[in-house]
């Protein structure tokens, strides 16, 4: 197909529309980092292009106390410049402000890294780990899927990814994300870790949600790193414990792939980077 | 074939242009700015890095029609009045440009910097233009022409 037809969406309803119109000939730009791309290289030619960029609702970072909204067209920059990300979301903050440069995060979107569907997306982990909920608008109606299940049923042809949502963590909570890219601009995500802990009184975590990026097909939530975290302190057994977990899930997952070598060694460092920051951290954020 | 208006260094274009056409090909191609470059055309190299709406992108990456109704400053915007930008002479001056190829994108970026930070320390313009790739400099004159930009700016305000 040839691209021959071009919109600047004024309002989701409008973009909505054009969807229900188009269907598998549109495709939806935002940031433009990745589809702008795919386009050159002809790896998709859809014959529409619809741009959202210019749709105020889609920018907003919404808190409404119980929940933080944040807009599909949130770029990365405006969620690192935004001062509620600085304390137990610490997590979200590391990964948007090691996004590419500063010119990708200017333009790129968090509806765009979820969209993209990249088993390297920075944003991912650490919002898996909060549990969010994807929210998809289309003129049947909305649909609302969990992050961590959306890779397994992604955007339709006539829906809009519209925002993504999740709880906000308690005072007694906090979120780590380490990454390692082969360098600290510029790089792609080799592996990333992020993690969601909450301590009682006497340090023992009461609750954890784990998630990695490039440890799979797609950004995943780790349940046997939880199952093996749950109920202890962070130490260096602990620690040890919870990377023996990760390696064997990931023994599996990533069985024949000559990365497996090189990643299973490097998650040592990462894990332990995350969980070491999860227990500093919680004293400077909140309720110790 | 598809209508556009854009501000390009505050001259107003009405344009039509191809739905494929990319930012910087109308920048380049079509509106004669050539002094924005493209280097790899996928976003790792900033080499034709503009400044859209107050912050830094890669043109490569933004469609055109995309920059429908954007403001949009290129590096033949940043001279007044036949004068270079402080920013430009504190590069010639520190002798941060070699084969020069990626200080368009480079001086944007330290523009782009230094309007929302004044006063940035070393690791803060590194981290500044991070995302513009130079294989001449190793980047150290960037950060003296930087320094010496951020007095060249003072001088001029008093």
């Amino acid at each position: 197909m040839t691209l021959n037809q071009v919109y600047n969406g004024n309002s989701i309803d409008e973009v909505v529309e054009l969807l229900g119109k188009y269907g598998k000939e549109a495709k939806i730009v935002a940031g433009g980092t990745d589809i702008v791309i795919a386009l050159k290289n002809e790896k998709i030619s859809p014959r529409v292009l619809i741009d959202i960029t210019k749709i105020d609702e889609l920018k907003k970072i919404e808190d409404d106390g119980e929940y933080i909204t944040l807009g599909a067209g949130v770029t990365f920059t405006q969620i690192v410049e935004n001062d509620i990300f600085h304390g137990n979301l610490r997590g979200l903050y590391k990964a948007c402000r090691m996004v590419g440069s500063p010119q990708i995060r200017n333009k790129g979107t968090i509806g765009g890294n979820i969209a993209n569907g990249s088993a390297a997306a920075d944003s991912i982990p650490p919002l898996i780990a909060l549990g969010s909920i994807v929210s998809l608008v289309s003129s049947d109606g909305v649909r609302e899927i969990p992050l961590e299940d959306y890779y397994y049923d992604q955007v339709r042809d006539n829906e809009l990814l519209r925002s993504i949502r999740f709880k906000k963590p308690k005072d007694n909570q906090v979120l780590n994300f380490s990454k390692l890219g082969l360098r600290k601009a510029l790089a792609i995500s080799r592996l990333t870790t992020a993690v969601l802990l909450e301590f009682d009184e006497n340090n023992i975590i009461q609750f954890v949600r784990a998630a990695s990026g490039a440890l799979g097909k797609y950004p995943m939530r780790e349940i046997e790193v939880e199952e093996y975290l749950l109920g202890k302190k962070i130490k260096n057994e602990t620690i040890d414990g919870a990377v023996d977990a990760l390696q064997i899930a990931m023994d599996e997952r990533l069985k024949g792939r000559s990365t497996l070598p090189y990643k299973r060694t490097a998650i040592v460092s990462i894990l332990r980077e995350t969980l070491e920051s999860g227990n500093e951290s919680k004293n400077e954020v909140g309720a110790w | 074939m598809v209508n556009i208006g854009l501000t390009v260094n505050q001259k107003l274009f009405e344009i039509s242009v191809d739905e494929n056409l990319r930012l910087i090909d109308l920048l380049r191609d079509k509106l004669g700015f050539h002094g924005t470059k493209e280097g790899c055309g996928e976003g790792e190299c900033g080499a034709c890095t503009v400044i859209m709406d107050g912050e830094t992108v890669n043109s490569c990456l933004v469609m055109a029609f995309q920059a429908n109704g954007s403001n949009i400053t290129t590096i033949e915007g940043m001279e007044k009045d036949g004068k270079l930008h402080p920013i430009q002479q504190a590069y010639i001056d520190a002798g941060a440009v070699q084969c020069g190829f990626c200080i368009p994108g480079m001086v944007l970026s330290t523009k782009a910097l230094l309007d929302k930070n004044s006063h940035p320390n070393r690791d803060e313009i590194r981290e500044g233009i991070s995302g513009n790739l130079c294989r001449c400099t190793g980047y150290n004159k960037m950060l003296d022409a930087t320094e010496m930009a951020i007095k060249y700016m003072e001088e001029e305000k008093e």
